[in-house]
């Protein structure tokens, strides 16, 4: 009965383990001496700091915009990967995990799967290098982009690894982290979009480009929750630039009473309420301007 | 020897109890995430575990996310094989519902449901489980692409 017993208390612990989310996973993963010290450098409540964080707009939005108003594919867009070991603080390993994220979203939108393979080996070395590779299913993803197969699960898979290793740093104190990034993800996000912008003036996406001001906005506060760090507070210098232009930019409100219509057997609610951005072409060859030239500085330094 | 051995298998699982539970969530996610169709991309999900009402106030999960205009997202929700109660996914703009999976006066329900957003902004999803009953379930938004 003890031998059942233990056996099952064996078994119990052996599927346990085994379900922890991948193999990659050891007890050494988890010594990150430096997120328990930043643990008291938030400026504000772990609660307040996670309800702005969920507030950053996806990258794949933005990619499947461009996409959609006929932009065609340009690898000329994207941040290099030949230069990933060079990344070799926690800082940069965060900050550009988010720009080739931001990259892979832009690529799953266009279906690109050889370029996907040297951006999720990237992702995955970052990932590693900041300990939240057990969350990047590299070797599933590796196959799908290969066997050019099942192209959705791909981008499900991307998109999920990304959203895991995020709430992952968050409830682990490691949230400076997540801000960087954040960060990355959105400033090449509007890096592509403002690079579309230069030969494209199509107004939903010079629309979606001046909405970016509400996201900066919240990325400041984030950032700012960690600005006690030297790091920190030089990109918020950087990126300051950015929002210096984006202040300018105007949104209005136009009310309106929601409508619901049926479409293709589902329920849809139509919001007549509307946000109007009011962007000059000025405005907007500064942001164009002011973006390349800080996310290309970020990626080089 | 074998009290020692079953102590230490013992404090195995207290340590690990929570890898279950969130292996569970996350195969939820893939299968959830798997409904929405072939026309939506999925962005984010709701992980979501509730307890009994208490004093008849049945608790809400609330999230605040980021819409943007001109973009259609599509809403969904899915219970875990073993909830007690059934969930129901809401989306508020400020104090506003605009939309919610059920209907309670006509116990219809809606579930996944489009939303066309031509404000961008901060709303919020409300998760909470019909009449207090407990439970666990797995919301979804997606991008619904555009014809």
């Amino acid at each position: 009965m003890i031998r059942k017993s233990l056996l099952f208390l064996l078994s119990m612990a052996l599927i346990t383990s085994c379900q922890s989310k991948k193999a990659k996973w050891s007890e050494d993963n988890l010594d990150v001496p430096d997120s328990l010290e930043l643990a008291a450098d938030v400026q504000i409540s772990e609660e307040a700091l996670d309800e702005i964080v969920q507030n950053v707009s996806s990258p794949i939005e933005m990619a499947a915009l461009i996409k959609e108003i006929g932009t065609p594919f340009s690898i000329d867009y994207l941040a290099t990967t030949d230069y990933v070991d060079r990344y070799n603080t926690s800082f940069q390993m965060a900050y550009i995990l988010g720009v080739f994220g931001a990259d892979l979203g832009y690529l799953n939108i266009y279906d690109k799967n050889t370029q996907i393979v040297d951006y999720i080996t990237s992702i995955n070395k970052l990932a590693d290098g900041i300990k939240v590779g057990q969350f990047f299913d590299f070797s599933t993803m590796k196959r799908l982009a290969t066997s050019r197969e099942n192209i959705d699960s791909l981008m499900y898979i991307s998109v999920n690894s990304f959203n895991n290793m995020d709430s992952y740093l968050r409830d682990n104190q490691r949230g400076h982290l997540s801000a960087l990034m954040i960060t990355g993800i959105w400033v090449e996000g509007m890096y592509l979009a403002t690079q579309v912008a230069k030969e494209n003036s199509d107004p939903a996406l010079f629309n979606r480009i001046g909405e970016q001001k509400l996201n900066m906005n919240n990325l400041f506060l984030i950032l700012n929750a960690y600005e006690s760090q030297k790091q920190v507070q030089d990109l918020i210098e950087i990126l300051n630039r950015i929002k210096v232009e984006f202040d300018q930019v105007e949104i209005t409100y136009e009310m309106g009473e929601p409508e619901t219509v049926e479409q293709d057997g589902m329920i849809m609610i139509v919001q007549n309420e509307k946000s109007i951005v009011h962007i000059t072409e000025k405005q907007m060859e500064s942001i164009i301007r002011i973006t390349e030239e800080v996310r290309n500085k970020l990626i080089e330094s | 020897m074998v009290r020692i051995s079953i102590l230490i298998l013992i404090g195995l699982l207290t340590v690990f109890p929570g890898n279950i539970t969130a292996q569970t969530a996350e195969e939820m996610v893939d299968l959830c995430a798997g409904k929405i169709g072939d026309d939506a991309t999925y962005l984010k999900d709701f992980q979501v575990k509730l307890g009994v009402a208490v004093e008849g106030r049945p608790p809400v999960a609330r999230y605040p996310l980021v819409l943007s205009s001109n973009n259609i997202y599509r809403f969904s929700i899915c219970d875990m094989e073993d909830s007690e109660g059934k969930a129901v996914i809401k989306l508020y703009d400020n104090n506003r519902l605009i939309f919610s999976s059920y209907a309670e006066d006509t116990s219809e329900e809606f579930n996944p449901f489009n939303f066309m957003c031509r404000k961008t902004g901060i709303y919020h999803v409300f998760i909470s489980f019909l009449d207090g009953k407990p439970g666990e379930a797995v919301g979804i938004l997606s991008y619904v692409n555009k014809k």
